[in-house]
């Protein structure tokens, strides 16, 4: 759910960049690590697709949120200190004595980012079979990146990568960014989308940020691909080249020795290297590394995104099956063929649940899921003995707004619990709940009466009211904690969600950001509030303006009559507050 | 039903052998039950597979297939009947189904799922001709050619694959009942195969309190109470019903495997032709408009009728893949008898609970893998006062038909007008009515507007079983003790009492 308002985050900055890229800087990489740790595997994979886009996200193929930043975010989520940028800068030093480990997780995602670029521009060329090549290597060096090689082995891998990815001008993101990287220090700008076409009759450029002696022989390697793709291309006008390096991003067929030669043959020593390294322990028989060739290894860059779970693997694999089988959704096609439906409903699943006849895959992945589907059998049955002798009824049914919210759990995991009895035992209870906490309430200190106080978790103001029976003035629906007012319910549900740690720390960090100019901080608001609210596990009242869809139905408890009284007599503090979120 | 505690010391079975790609059939009387079980191989009911050693109970006149691809051995319990022991009235095992077809089917509609999954990912395309799109299916076929299995199998297929795919399945036909009453038209999503035990819940059922096993007996589904069996009836009201359950279907929030999972869409006979239906072809054709709209139809399926196909790939054939389907030679023609007593049955498992008593002999019965006892409900008499509950009924007492009004009048207005009803008054024809007790209107006051009763959903079916006038109190059947969860009702054309 948080991913949808980083793509658009990401979407906004890459395209119209200035000036929000700017303003988005100054909280990004909290913003994205917090997000980080919360989202689980599959979402992770896919924000560090688009961390690796960040490198060259910006107009002039330089760091969307500029250097400082890119660093320590990819520090901070593959670990391993200067690994990213540090190994990168040292690269020079290649296949040597680079000091920060490289964590495997960082050298997948690059793999997968880079596969997945390669295999994007194979579709663009299917009969581009060098390429089809690479991305076989490539998701073979991926396998065994997974299998688990040494920590040299990895970095090997890495700097090969990152090499590759220098060398290729086959993916149009991927293969401008390096220069920009290994030079932290304001930079001319690289050539992603050239203004001039100074990048063509000047292979310079590429040079000129490639201080690294490993870099001289990119000159003379980057114009030839481009110059046999598409061979009129010198006779174009500059402005559709340029396209053409867009659009159709140069593959390197294996013909063009001349230029793959050149910048290949390094990488293709260390593959080498790597493989050989990799035979002698054992993890790969020897014939898988050879065959790829020359140009094949110049590809190895390219690696897919995300397939750092086996579990996605043989979806995957189970993917490409389906997509294999030649069937039309045609009238001839339907009668005419014989189905090969039986090999996906029963051979490929072969261990089969004894309970209902669900089957799961026979391999571990297969067997953790008939595991949870088994307990998930054995939470029901105990339930059901639990349950003997009193009668059952018929539930009334969903409303709308359960209906629409109602997130399908794919692995049918603790679904029962939780969609059923304990469903409406669970809205019961929340009422109940609700109206306990919104009887809370905290008695006004004397003389603060006409004092607004807001509640730090939702911003609102507190709503102070005479309460007869006690003849004194109270914040309604109103709790204190450690010398401060909540809203109860706020305060509850912060609790409950276990996030108020990570709450109040942002809240924090967001305030000591304050010294950053006014719209700044403000801007930092309505995405964090966004996402936690998003997501609908997190039930943070967050700031009015990110409550479009939900309003009125998740609102605190206290709403259903703000809106009335924002209209009359509201103190103006809390209107203020309002439109400062939104 | 009947409870016939005969003494029966051995109870003969009988096994049949079934060969790959054949399936055993059988039709249930009234009053019988059945049990399978699985012998040996692996075989499935309409896309269910059986597991073996199991004891599979089936009653209400369920009619069935078990169906296997690679062969197997089943064996069948002898029929319980009235003390008398016997073999179902219709068994016979045959060797032509339409599996295959609806085999290649499902892997059509895997590959959209998948390539929809890819493209929301935004992985790498691996394949450029299929289409991108979850595969949204509309079933169509005249009376009795096997809709609601053919949906049901492409259901159960979709979630046996392991991929964790929940398809929706939405149930459009009033006269079917779908999860719950005839009468209403409904949508859940499904993630465990649907098992097949009786008419009354062809589709599954619903959540009750009641734990249970399986996943497909505690669907939540979403319903509109339309209240007549018939599409005729009131084809605006139906139009307009179907949007709205298509747009909520559209507003679910999914996940993305949920999203590429696509839907299946079961459809009244009445869409498929104007013979019988009383739908005028204009009529129909605005119908299915209204389900191609309302669930964005990408994929058409017509099930054995030339005719139709050809007519859906004219206005449809540009956007929409039509595909005919052949049609099972086990579907059975059903009567209106028939039709009524299966809502009989229905109204009493969504009060009562699915009670099969099993044959003699079969102590370890499942009705679909569920323990038989598990199922049983306790609905409650309630005395409510007329006060508590707004009854309507939409449209005017006794319509003229269209056809009889003067050339170019229009009376939109009037059939989908909400007409309150006074239980007071003489002729409100309420007892032993079904009602559907709707959700609570917007809280906001300024939001409401007339019509609003036709765009609630339902929260449960009461039953007046009784009417109070001089002291203003009716006596209704709730499904459970709880108080009522909504104020508004609506009346339609269905009664039912207890037997």
């Amino acid at each position: 759910m948080k991913l949808p308002a980083f793509y658009l985050l990401d979407a906004i900055s890459k395209n119209v960049y200035e000036p929000y890229a700017r303003h988005f800087t100054p909280f990004i990489i909290p913003l994205f690590l917090e997000t980080y740790e919360q989202v689980d595997q599959n979402t992770r994979s896919k924000m560090e697709e688009m961390l690796l886009t960040w490198r060259t996200g910006a107009p002039n193929g330089k760091e969307l949120f500029g250097v400082g930043p890119q660093v320590s975010i990819e520090r901070a989520i593959w670990g391993g200190g200067d690994s990213g940028y540090g190994a990168d800068a040292s690269r020079a030093g290649r296949g040597g004595t680079t000091v920060a480990p490289v964590s495997k997780a960082q050298v997948l995602s690059e793999l997968d980012f880079t596969l997945s670029q390669r295999e994007r521009s194979l579709q663009q060329n299917p009969y581009d079979t060098t390429a089809q090549n690479h991305v076989n290597v490539l998701r073979q060096l991926r396998t065994l990146v997974e299998a688990g090689v040494s920590q040299d082995e990895l970095r090997d891998v890495l700097n090969q990568l990152r090499a590759l990815a220098r060398s290729m001008p086959a993916p149009p993101a991927a293969a401008p960014q390096q220069p920009s990287y290994q030079s932290p220090p304001p930079q001319p700008s690289v050539p992603q989308y050239p203004p001039v076409p100074t990048t063509f009759s000047q292979p310079a450029t590429y040079g000129v940020p490639a201080s690294e002696p490993s870099y001289s022989h990119q000159p003379s390697y980057s114009p030839p691909p481009r110059a046999e793709t598409k061979p009129w291309a010198s006779t174009l006008p500059p402005a559709s080249a340029l396209l053409q390096n867009t659009i159709a991003p140069a593959t390197i067929p294996a013909g063009t020795s001349a230029s793959v030669a050149g910048p290949s043959s390094i990488p293709l020593n260390n593959i080498e290297n790597l493989f050989s390294a990799l035979v002698k322990a054992g993890v790969v028989s020897s014939n898988n590394g050879t065959p790829v060739g020359a140009g094949a290894t110049a590809k190895v860059e390219d690696v897919k995104p995300g397939e750092v779970d086996p579990a996605r693997q043989t979806s995957q694999e189970y993917r490409r099956a389906v997509l294999s089988q030649k069937i039309k959704l045609t009238n001839a096609d339907i009668t005419k063929q014989r189905p090969q439906v039986v090999p996906f409903l029963y051979d490929r699943l072969s261990s089969q649940c004894k309970q209902c006849g669900l089957r799961f895959a026979g391999n571990s992945i297969g067997k953790k899921k008939l595991e949870e589907h088994l307990d998930m059998h054995f939470r029901q049955n105990r339930k059901a003995g639990q349950n003997v002798g009193r009668g059952h009824s018929r539930s009334w049914f969903i409303g709308v707004e359960d209906w629409l919210h109602e997130i399908s759990d794919s692995k049918g995991k603790g679904r029962a619990d939780r969609r059923l009895t304990a469903k409406e035992a669970a809205v019961v209870a929340a009422k109940e709940e609700e109206a306990a906490l919104r009887a809370s309430h905290v008695v006004v200190p004397p003389g603060d009466e006409a004092k607004p106080i807001s509640c730090p978790i939702c911003k609102e103001t507190l709503q102070s009211e005479f309460l007869e029976d006690e003849e004194e003035w109270v914040w309604k629906n109103a709790v204190k904690k450690e010398e401060r007012i909540y809203h109860a319910t706020c305060h509850a549900e912060a609790l409950k969600s276990n996030r108020l740690a990570a709450l109040m720390r942002s809240e924090k960090a967001s305030r000591s950001r304050s010294v950053t100019p006014d719209k700044l901080s403000l801007r930092t608001t309505p995405p964090r509030g966004g996402n936690s609210d998003a997501d609908g596990s997190v039930r943070v009242p967050a700031s009015p303006s990110t409550q479009t869809r939900f309003a009125g139905t998740k609102r605190k408890a206290d709403d259903p009559d703000s809106p009335i009284k924002e209209g009359g007599g509201t103190p103006p503090l809390k209107k203020m507050t309002i439109s400062t979120a939104a | 039903m009947e409870s016939g505690q005969s003494t029966v010391a051995a109870v003969p079975t009988k096994e049949w052998v079934l060969e790959p790609e054949t399936e055993y059939r059988f039709e249930l009387d009234p009053g019988t039950s059945l049990a399978v079980k699985l012998i040996r191989g692996q075989a499935e009911i309409f896309g269910t597979e059986l597991v073996d050693g199991k004891a599979y109970v089936f009653g209400q006149e369920c009619k069935a297939a078990v169906f296997t691809w690679q062969g197997c051995t089943i064996e069948m319990s002898p029929i319980l009947s009235l003390c008398t022991l016997r073999c179902p009235s219709t068994e016979y095992v045959s060797e032509e189904t339409p599996m295959a077809a609806y085999a290649n089917v499902h892997t059509a509609l895997e590959q959209r799922r998948v390539r929809a999954l890819q493209a929301i990912r935004g992985s790498p395309i691996s394949d450029d001709s299929v289409p991108a799109e979850p595969p949204r299916v509309l079933v169509l076929g005249p009376a009795n050619s096997g809709k609601t299995t053919v949906c049901k199998i492409l259901t159960n297929y979709a979630v046996r694959t392991g991929q964790g795919w929940s398809p929706i399945l939405v149930n459009v036909d009033p006269n079917e009942g779908g999860w719950a009453v005839p009468g209403a038209i409904s949508a859940a999503s499904v993630n465990t195969p649907i098992v097949t035990s009786s008419t009354a819940n062809t589709l599954g059922s619903v959540a009750t309190s009641a734990p249970v096993t399986l996943s497909s007996n505690a669907l939540l589904p979403l319903f509109y109470w339309y209240g007549h069996k018939e599409a005729k009836r009131n084809p605006l009201l139906m139009d307009r019903l179907i949007r709205n359950l298509g747009q909520n279907v559209q507003d679910r929030n999914e996940d993305p495997e949920a999203v590429s999972s696509g839907l299946i869409v079961d459809t009244p006979a009445a869409f498929a032709s104007s013979t019988g239906s009383g739908l005028k072809d204009d009529q129909r054709q605005v119908l299915i408009k209204a389900c191609v709209d309302a669930f964005n139809i990408n994929i058409i399926l017509v099930i054995g009728h030339e005719k139709l196909t050809i007519e859906m790939q004219r206005i449809f054939g540009g956007r929409i893949n039509v595909v005919k389907i052949p049609k099972s030679g086990g579907v059975v023609e059903l009567d209106h008898s028939y039709r009524e007593r299966v809502h009989g049955y229905q109204l009493h498992t969504y009060m009562y609970g699915l009670r099969i008593e099993p044959p003699l002999g079969v102590s370890d019965a499942t009705l679909g893998g569920e323990p038989i006892t598990d199922l049983t409900l306790a609905p409650s008499s309630l005395q409510i006062s007329f006060e508590d509950l707004a009854i309507f009924r939409i449209g005017e007492e006794a319509m003229a038909p269209q056809s009889a009004l003067p050339i170019g009048a229009t009376r939109a207005l009037s059939e989908m007008q909400p007409v309150a009803v006074d239980p007071a008054k003489g002729g409100s024809r309420l007892i032993n009515s079904i009602l559907a007790l709707l959700a609570p209107p917007n809280p906001d006051e300024a939001e409401r507007y007339d019509e609003e009763v036709l765009d609630l959903t339902v929260v449960g079916f009461i039953v007046v079983t009784a009417l109070d006038i001089p002291s203003r109190k009716m006596t209704i059947l709730s499904p459970n003790q709880g108080s009522l969860a909504g104020r508004t009702a609506i009346v339609g054309s269905f009664e039912w009492s207890e037997q």
